[in-house]
């Protein structure tokens, strides 16, 4: 029987690890906590599947289309046609397992707008789609480990992939609660451990996810893509915890955008593009808010902010399909959206980019699989609303498949595991055993430094000069870095070299995509440039050297 | 509003050494969530308590920072509460400026406010909270299906609960809305009964209906609902039944 190694409980983990048990094999689940506290809970707006159930002659051809448009043409084809193929049944497990959808007056699981997407394509459960997601999952897991084919372990943070001749056969795992370093012996392995959001400090998303495992495994020879790719979400609003946001439901439901020109409310983007209005793909209502408020000055108050109305819709449609938006509003604005508009402007929210797989899932690493946002297959230079949920279950489960199927002829000594083992050991040894000198920087600051450095040369519009003096900066901080002072946190304190190289990477994709495509837009180079850049960036770490081609 | 407030943690280094209060003085932005008055805590050059000693960062728990994850679940003045959705201005009312954070009683404390929650997740697992057939489809019970699938498993109502106590037979609300939802979906009838036998063992002998768990759900979850509806479908049916013989 085939032992797969989970790291990572968020909606790919979960549905990987059923669809692994459903397989005969056994499974090891690791994360730091609850799938609970998974950033997938937090997905509200809804699952994308082309059910056709609105008379709109939606189809499965109609979802590949947009999703490629949407990702301006570097998505994996092959990957998105099994993606938008599959998302019929998708749907129609997750119904099977007890995701309480919203339905229709004929009982059809209900459909809604979002952006890129000329049809209603999006199923939803009420205002928490993620969340209602996850609850079937965890408790479909819950009946595979009583029957003892899956093995949960929390609180669990990866340190390292065990590789050897080029095949990966398990991982080291470290406690955050007891300090235990250990080692997990598997068939294969499957990393679903979703979005770089450490790197920008605080994203949208959650603070678990902190792209250390991405890093770790560029470290590690694994091949990474699209990293510039970076999702702004056009809607986020300041509040004194973080960049919190306001989900395109709410400009799927009839939100509208405006400032105001003239005297009078101005809505942008309907006048700038009739067909979609606010409902444009991501990339490109972010750029035209930041247009308004930075070129033509019109942002509300002289601020980098734009209004997003809903406050003409019904009070109880908004209770019950937007409850959400309420909420957040009320909780951290102090601002009722029924009656008044919401200051929005974008901000980071999700990464295209990352462990580059095949449509099967696999990475260049034998034995090594990826799936969810921490992955890059579907969604090219930018993502549809919608989809990354529609990822998450569908890449799971192919991974599952493809992890299944995997015949290992490594031979490898006995001893082989123990020695990597054993060198992770000895580096928590030397770090505990370290003299914290006095003028040693602590960690924390190191890491805020490394997100404003992130903030500004990623941001909607990129520049070389910027993004030049970012690397600097990166390859001075690398030096600040191994004297951190990490106050007794030896995880933090191991991702730190880790981060700042995946950082690097960041910057360097950034810098050699000489075009504007989708999320990445270049000041020197407005225009797309298909011939040269229709491609995928890769970008692999060899010989201490992180190599950037286009493929 | 910025003031000056005094901030009691009950902290505790690991799970086997003694708690103690350790005070800090915050002067700041008071209308903040108390995660984010942990981070300015943490995120100094030296963490100085009140007597000017310099201490390790305060340990605590936060994913979501809005609502939806409860991994963030502190006792805030003496109640259950989350972290990231509770505003420090709302809390330094009556006790003159100062507030009091501790980590959840009735559960293991790992370090200051972070403590163990395995034993909530054992529940559900040793009381076969799942279906074992594909969902059943009522369009009447969808509604409360999502209700009962908003629980974020932030233990709030365990710890406002007068019965529970940890290892008890008695577990607590999570079962019981768990139940209803997996009874309300589950077409297999020896699962089903399974589901209701469970939860009157474990959940309805020892309610007692003081409801204060549905005063703190921080999902307001209509936990006073659920249980009379669990109680018709597995208890009152059943004792119907007896009756009649
Ligand atoms: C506010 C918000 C709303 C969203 N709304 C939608 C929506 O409506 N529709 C949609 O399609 N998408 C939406 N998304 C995006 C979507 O939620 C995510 O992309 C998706 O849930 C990712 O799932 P995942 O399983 O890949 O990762 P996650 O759910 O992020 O799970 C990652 C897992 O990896 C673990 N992990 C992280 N780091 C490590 C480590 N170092 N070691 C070990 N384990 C680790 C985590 O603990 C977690 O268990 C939204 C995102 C946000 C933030
Ligand atoms: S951090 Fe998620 S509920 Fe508070």
């Amino acid at each position: 029987m085939k032992n797969i190694l989970i790291i990572g409980s968020g909606i790919a983990g979960l549905t990987a690890a059923i669809k692994v048990c459903e397989g005969g094999g056994n499974v090891v689940l690791a994360s730091p906590a609850h799938s609970e506290r998974s950033q997938s809970v937090m997905a509200m707006g809804g699952i994308n599947a082309s059910l056709n159930t609105k008379g709109e002659n939606d189809s499965t051809h109609d979802h590949f289309k947009d999703t490629i448009n949407g990702g301006k043409g570097i998505n994996n084809e092959k990957a998105v046609k099994k993606l938008t193929s599959n998302a019929l049944n998708v749907v129609k497990w997750l119904g099977d397992i007890g995701v309480s959808f919203t339905r229709d007056e004929n009982g059809n699981i209900d459909l809604r707008n979002f952006g890129g997407q000329k049809h209603k394509r999006t199923a939803y459960a009420s205002a928490r789609t993620g969340k209602q997601i996850v609850s079937s999952l965890t408790a479909l897991c819950r009946k595979k480990e009583a029957e003892d084919s899956l093995k949960y372990i929390k609180p669990w943070r990866f340190l390292s992939l065990i590789i050897t001749n080029d095949e990966c056969i398990g991982a080291i795992l470290f406690n955050e609660n007891t300090n235990e370093i250990k080692a997990f012996e598997a068939d294969s392995v499957i990393v679903a451990t979703g979005g770089m959001n450490k790197l920008f400090g605080k994203t949208s998303g959650s603070t678990h996810n902190d792209g250390y495992v991405t890093a770790k495994l560029l470290e590690q020879g694994v091949e990474l893509a699209n990293l510039e790719m970076i999702q702004y979400h056009p809607t986020t609003i300041e509040t004194p915890i973080k960049r919190l946001l306001i989900t395109e439901a709410a400009r799927g439901e009839g939100g509208r955008l405006y400032v105001i020109k003239d005297g009078k409310p101005w809505y942008f983007m309907e006048e700038w593009y009739p067909e979609f209005g606010a409902l444009m793909p991501r990339d490109v209502v972010s750029q035209s808010i930041y247009k308004v408020c930075n070129d033509l000055d019109l942002g509300i108050d002289g601020k980098n902010q734009v209004y997003l109305d809903i406050s003409h819709l019904p009070d109880e449609f908004i209770m019950s399909k937007l409850d959400e938006v309420y909420k957040t509003c009320i909780r951290y604005l102090n601002l009722n959206p029924c009656n008044e508009p919401i200051p929005v402007y974008p901000g980071v929210h999700y990464f295209m980019g990352g462990i580059k797989t095949d449509e099967n899932h696999k990475t260049n690493i034998k034995g090594l699989f990826a799936a969810g946002e921490c992955s890059c297959q579907y969604h090219g230079a930018n993502r549809l609303g919608g989809n990354s949920l529609l990822g998450a279950v569908n890449g799971g489960w192919i991974a599952a498949e493809y992890a299944l199927n995997h015949e290992s002829n490594n031979q490898f000594e006995d001893n082989l595991i123990n020695n990597v083992l054993n060198e992770e050991k000895e580096k928590f040894d030397i770090w505990s055993k370290k003299d914290i000198s006095s003028n040693s920087v602590p960690l924390f600051k190191i890491e805020e430094n490394l997100a404003s450095i992130m903030n500004n040369s990623l941001s909607i519009y990129r520049n070389e000069k910027d993004l030049n003096n970012s690397y600097d900066e990166l390859c001075n901080m690398e030096k600040i870095a191994i004297k951190a002072d990490s106050r007794n946190d030896y995880y933090s304190y191991i991702r730190l070299p880790s981060l700042i190289l995946l950082a690097k990477a960041m910057v360097l994709a950034a810098l050699n995509r000489k075009e504007s495509r989708g999320s990445h837009q270049r000041v020197e180079y407005p225009d797309l440039d298909d011939e040269n850049f229709k491609k995928t960036t890769s970008l692999i770490f060899k010989d201490d050297n992180i190599e950037v081609s286009f493929k | 509003m910025v003031e000056s407030v005094t901030v009691i943690i009950k902290r505790q280094k690991n799970k086997d050494e003694m708690s103690y209060l350790e005070k800090f003085e915050y002067d700041g932005d008071l209308n903040i969530p108390i995660i984010t008055l942990l981070e300015k805590i943490n995120n100094q050059d030296e963490i100085k308590n009140i007597e000017g000693n310099i201490v390790e960062p305060i340990k605590f728990s936060c994913s979501c920072l809005q609502g939806l994850c409860g991994d963030c679940g502190i006792l805030i003045n003496g109640l259950p509460k989350l972290a990231c959705t509770t505003f420090l201005i709302d809390e330094i009312g009556e006790s003159g400026n100062e507030i009091l954070l501790e980590p959840f009683p009735k559960f293991t404390v790992i370090a200051d406010l972070v403590v163990d929650k395995e034993e909530m997740y054992e529940s559900l697992k040793l009381l076969n909270q799942w279906i074992e057939s594909d969902a059943k489809v009522n369009l009447d019970n969808i509604q409360t299906e999502y209700e009962m699938s908003l629980c974020l498993m932030c233990g709030c109502c365990l710890v406002a609960c007068p019965n529970y106590s940890s290892g008890d037979l008695f577990k607590g609300v999570p079962v019981a809305i768990n139940s209803l939802k997996f009874i309300s979906q589950e077409k297999d009838k020896k699962h089903s009964k399974e589901l209701k036998n469970n939860y009157n063992h474990h959940f309805y002998s020892g309610c007692t209906k003081s409801l204060l768990c549905e005063d703190v759900c921080p999902m307001e979850i209509p936990i006073q609902r659920s249980i009379s509806k669990m109680n018709r479908l597995s208890v009152w049916k059943l004792w119907q039944l007896i009756s009649k013989i």
